[in-house]
């Protein structure tokens, strides 16, 4: 079924965001909210490369990829020189700022959007970007549980822990900083590119602080600092809403009710898991026992 | 214990989803029900507007099958949540095609309607864009089709209105910093000018701010004789307030969202003098339109935001109903394909609020625009451009 | 275009105007210095203390006053009640920071959807009338409402100054955002510490949404709509700091209004996010010289103070 499969790319696109997010908030310790930028910077490139130059879409994604971590550098090149504190504000800055940016400029389509990005699959198209979406989400969740598991995961987590010592003992940690901020972007880069073919429409009131605060509710309410946490979390928080709609309510009330019905089911959830609804199995929550 | 909690959870999300199956699969009527969808905005910062345009479209539904329907099958209306939103606009238009198989669906806001054209384009559904504005809906696609003027239409008629009758030579034009707001600035503008005048100021505003001074002083300095404003129900009262305090004292006129009477009454005496443009015509012109607002006043106890659009939805029901009885007459298969033919061969549709319907082959249609004035703390039409 | 007379009143109904956020901004800082918590839910409390207000006003007809101490009494209880059955919780369990930013933000989220069931979408406002008498004093457009607006924000600043600087309560709020562990060792009663920095904070929220009110108008959606300002007003000012934070909110909403006049009015946000951006790479303290607060316990030994 066409819903089905429009679901199953959904379902896709945020697990790759939300283990993405992970990577650089749960297992990297960098808060930053501006993960929705490069989803968009992904999407936008994909956009403008698919209709100004009718570039084929393979190359096109890996454009988005790669336009994506060079903006990340942008960021995380000066915020994480000064503090990574600091870096939660900048962050803020750099997303509203580019987006702020892409409303005003006519040849991404402005603040009313870019459209009429081609269609790229004739064929049973919605089967078709189900699987690359879920293929790639799998891959995105596999790589990174290697990544974790392996040297390089261990040296992400000691620095995260207690970045004092890793210095001490004569680690460089901006340089991984760097590079996982840059990886985390870069796959949302290619989910944002995935995105575009999908919806074939994109406007910049799609990537807010809105999103942010969706992406990063996927990670906490699954388990943050955990491989399969975001996986439940993004599954959850995207069929969640959708079963709520079958409820058939009635329809005076049927909007906010069903917005009610599903927050005090996240809470209920924080309520139930605060650490996460996958528990992370080695002691990767930041800081301890902070208050 | 965790997987336990984790089981009751899919077992809720199964049990929610199969209830609201079986609830849709066990309304059944004698014959069989003649479905359209509809996506609005329920919740968010649009539903002021949207719940009442939906709710329009209900009665509307309601009324046709008190009357035995269309040849005695029932109509029946789909209701989804899109917040304004195009991504969860297109889930709904999603769901509308593929899960509840209709094949017309009805949906606003020019952002939704260019994200789901699309949808309608591939599945070949059709689909009614009714009171967004965006003129670059006429070139959506096949499928998609607008039964509500866009904005060259009411902006334009604003602008000929204040060159040609007022015989204005300077216009100045403040917009709202979103997608309708430049849309509708901008065709202001190549109007205005077109037509000998000159725009001396041209600012924005951010959605976010209550604050104006700014543009608004720079409007003061370019000394226009008229001031068009581009915005939203919601910052259009404060505009214009704050360009009344700063002793602007030049005419304002604005599109379909100024025609609110809570804009006057916000404004008080400010409001005095203000130019809105209407799609449909006002309880005074037409009696069907004054029991329309009877009957809100006695189940809602207020009128309804943005009285023409609930008009244009709840004649939305009709020309949906007057699609169908044309297939059925022709013995023709209900499909979408059928439906977009039907709305083609039909053309011109009499509704019952907004009166002739003419379906351009462009994709477009044309109605008069309703020019009114705040006099006395009410709207008096003062005139109708074609 | 740069007369005196126009400088004069951007500056001026610039400086009204951020009246609201710099109580906001206070209120949310207060919040992030004491309790350590990203309060979004002050948007919640904010839609909460609107609409009572609204109800008093517009539905019983109550005079402004009596409406505020509504609104400001409704604003307080939801405060606490999400402290002791929420925060409070979460702390036990020893939750990571981000839950409870999560939490507050979904609350607010809740608190919109409830609203919008219970008092509708329709944009209301809690005066009568928008327009308000005004003066011209030297050229320049001065509204009553902007006078109002002032007086109250500077008298409930001097107030919270009054009362975090020179009575004990506020010495003890100091301390435990200084210090939680070490104050609860000298007989600092924390979790009424607490309590007492939201009672502040709501009061603060409910004064804030009357000003606006009574200026604008407003539906559910719009309290996390303003948050995004207070937020930043509250960092800018440096993350301990409540005053730097109203400071904070004065400057930006004086640098929006005052950018108009150098950029074209499509990029006015631009500026504010820009500036947010490059402040950061230039005043890595917050543009207020204000102590860092430390977000990780130190390996050492805890210290007041440090």
């Amino acid at each position: 079924m066409e819903y089905v499969a429009s679901l199953l790319v959904l379902i896709g696109l945020y697990v790759i965001l939300a283990s993405s997010f992970n990577l650089i908030i749960g297992f990297g310790g960098l808060i930053s909210i501006a993960h929705p930028i490069f989803f968009a910077l992904g999407a936008y490139t994909v956009g403008v490369l698919s209709t100004q130059f009718g570039l084929h879409p393979v190359p096109s994604i890996a454009a988005g990829f790669v336009v994506a971590m060079l903006a990340s550098f942008m960021l995380s090149l000066p915020s994480l020189r000064i503090s990574g504190d600091y870096l939660l504000i900048t962050s803020i800055g750099f997303q509203l700022g580019l987006l702020e940016i892409i409303k005003n400029l006519d040849f991404v389509g402005g603040a009313s959007g870019l459209g009429g990005i081609p269609n790229v699959v004739q064929q049973h198209r919605s089967l078709v970007f189900a699987a690359v979406a879920l293929g790639l989400a799998v891959a995105v969740v596999l790589s990174l549980r290697a990544l974790v598991r392996g040297p390089y995961g261990r040296a992400i987590q000691a620095m995260r822990d207690d970045e004092l010592a890793f210095l001490a003992l004569g680690r460089n940690a901006m340089n991984i900083k760097i590079a996982i901020f840059a990886v985390g972007s870069g796959l949302a880069g290619v989910a944002g590119g995935l995105y575009a073919y999908y919806y074939q429409y994109l406007t910049p009131d799609q990537f807010q602080i809105l999103q942010s605060a969706m992406i990063l509710t996927m990670v906490v309410v699954g388990g943050m600092g955990s491989v399969y946490g975001p996986v439940v979390g993004a599954v959850l928080l995207l069929l969640l809403p959708e079963a709520i709609t079958f409820l058939n309510l009635p329809s005076s009330v049927m909007g906010p009710l069903q917005g009610v019905i599903f927050t005090s089911l996240v809470i209920l959830f924080l309520f139930l898991r605060p650490q996460g609804l996958v528990p992370s199995s080695k002691r990767l929550s930041a800081g301890g026992s902070h208050e | 214990m965790k997987q336990i909690r984790r089981n009751m959870v899919v077992a809720l999300a199964l049990a929610a989803t199969c209830m609201g199956w079986t609830a849709a699969a066990s309304a059944q009527a004698a014959k069989e029900p003649l479905k359209f969808g509809l996506a609005m905005p329920l919740t968010g910062s649009q539903a002021l507007f949207g719940a009442d345009q939906a709710k329009a479209a209900q009665w509307a539904v309601q009324d046709i099958n008190a009357k035995g329907g269309v040849d005695g099958h029932p109509l029946e209306m789909i209701l989804l949540d899109t917040q304004a939103d195009p991504r969860l606009g297109i889930n709904a238009v999603n769901r509308l095609v593929s899960v509840d198989k209709v094949p017309v669906f009805g949906t606003a806001w020019s952002a939704v309607v260019k994200a789901v054209a699309p949808i309608a384009n591939r599945s070949q559904v059709l689909g009614l864009s009714v009171g967004a504005n965006s003129p670059e809906i006429a070139k959506l696609g096949d499928y998609i089709y607008t039964t509500y003027p866009l904005a060259d239409v009411d902006v334009v008629a604003q602008a000929r209105h204040a060159r040609e009758t007022l015989k204005k030579e300077r216009a100045a034009v403040l917009y709202i910093h979103n997608d309708s707001g430049v849309e509708g600035a901008k065709i202001y503008r190549e109007a205005f000018e077109s037509l000998g005048g000159k725009v001396v100021a041209y600012e924005a505003y951010d959605a976010q701010s209550t604050d104006y001074t700014g543009a608004l002083l720079k409007v003061r300095t370019s000394n226009p004789d008229i001031i068009h404003v581009q915005g939203l129900v919601s910052d259009l009262p404060q505009v214009i307030a704050q360009l009344r305090q700063l002793g602007l004292k030049q005419p304002i006129s604005t599109y379909s969202a100024g025609y609110n009477p809570k804009v006057v009454q916000q404004l008080g005496a400010a409001a005095e003098g203000l130019l809105v443009s209407a799609l449909a015509p006002s309880a005074e012109q037409n009696a069907e339109i004054a029991e329309f607002v009877e009957r809100w006043k006695k189940t809602e106890g207020r009128i309804p935001n943005g009285l023409p659009y609930t008009q244009y939805l709840y004649d939305m029901p009709y020309l949906i109903a007057d699609l169908y009885s044309h297939l059925l007459k022709a013995g023709k298969p209900l499909t979408g394909v059928n439906m977009r033919q039907a709305l083609v061969d039909v053309g011109t549709f009499e509704l019952p609020m907004t009166g002739k319907l003419v379906v351009g082959a462009d994709h477009r249609v044309k109605k008069p625009v309703y020019l009114f004035e705040v006099k006395n703390g009410k709207f008096e039409p003062v005139a109708t451009v074609d | 275009m740069l007369d005196f007379q126009t400088l004069l009143q951007i500056f001026w109904t610039g400086l009204a105007n951020s009246t609201y956020a710099v109580l906001l901004a206070a209120a949310f800082a207060l919040v992030l210095k004491v309790v350590k918590v990203w309060n979004f839910a002050q948007a919640g409390l904010m839609g909460i203390a609107y609409y009572t207000m609204y109800l008093a006003i517009q539905k019983l007809g109550w005079p402004g006053y009596a409406a505020l101490a509504l609104g400001a009494g409704a604003a307080i209880v939801a405060a606490l009640a999400m402290e002791v059955f929420g925060l409070q919780t979460f702390r036990r369990r020893h939750s990571p920071p981000l839950t409870f930013f999560i939490f507050t933000l979904v609350i607010s989220e809740f608190v919109q959807y409830v609203l919008a069931m219970v008092a509708g979408t329709e944009p209301v406002s809690l005066a009568a009338t928008i327009m308000s008498a005004s003066y011209i004093v030297g050229g320049v457009v001065v509204s009553e409402w902007d006078l109002k607006a002032i007086a109250a924000t500077v008298v409930l600043m001097a107030l919270l100054f009054v009362v975090m600087k020179r009575t004990r309560h506020g010495q003890y709020m100091i301390a435990a955002a200084d210090n939680p562990h070490l104050s609860r060792l000298y007989g600092v009663n924390v979790r009424r510490v607490y309590a007492l920095t939201f009672v502040l904070a709501a009061v603060l929220i409910a004064a804030a949404m009357y000003l606006f009110g009574t200026r604008a108008s407003m539906v559910p959606n719009t309290p996390l709509e303003m948050m995004l300002f207070a937020v930043i007003a509250a960092l800018l000012g440096g993350m301990g700091n409540v005053f730097g934070a109203a400071v904070a909110a004065v400057f930006l909403g004086l640098l929006r209004a005052f950018s108009i006049l150098v950029i074209p009015s499509a990029w006015q946000s631009l500026i504010l996010y820009a500036l947010l951006f490059i402040t950061i790479l230039f005043f890595p303290q917050g543009v207020r010289i204000a102590p860092r607060v430390r977000k990780k316990p130190a390996a050492g030994p805890a210290s007041a103070g440090a």
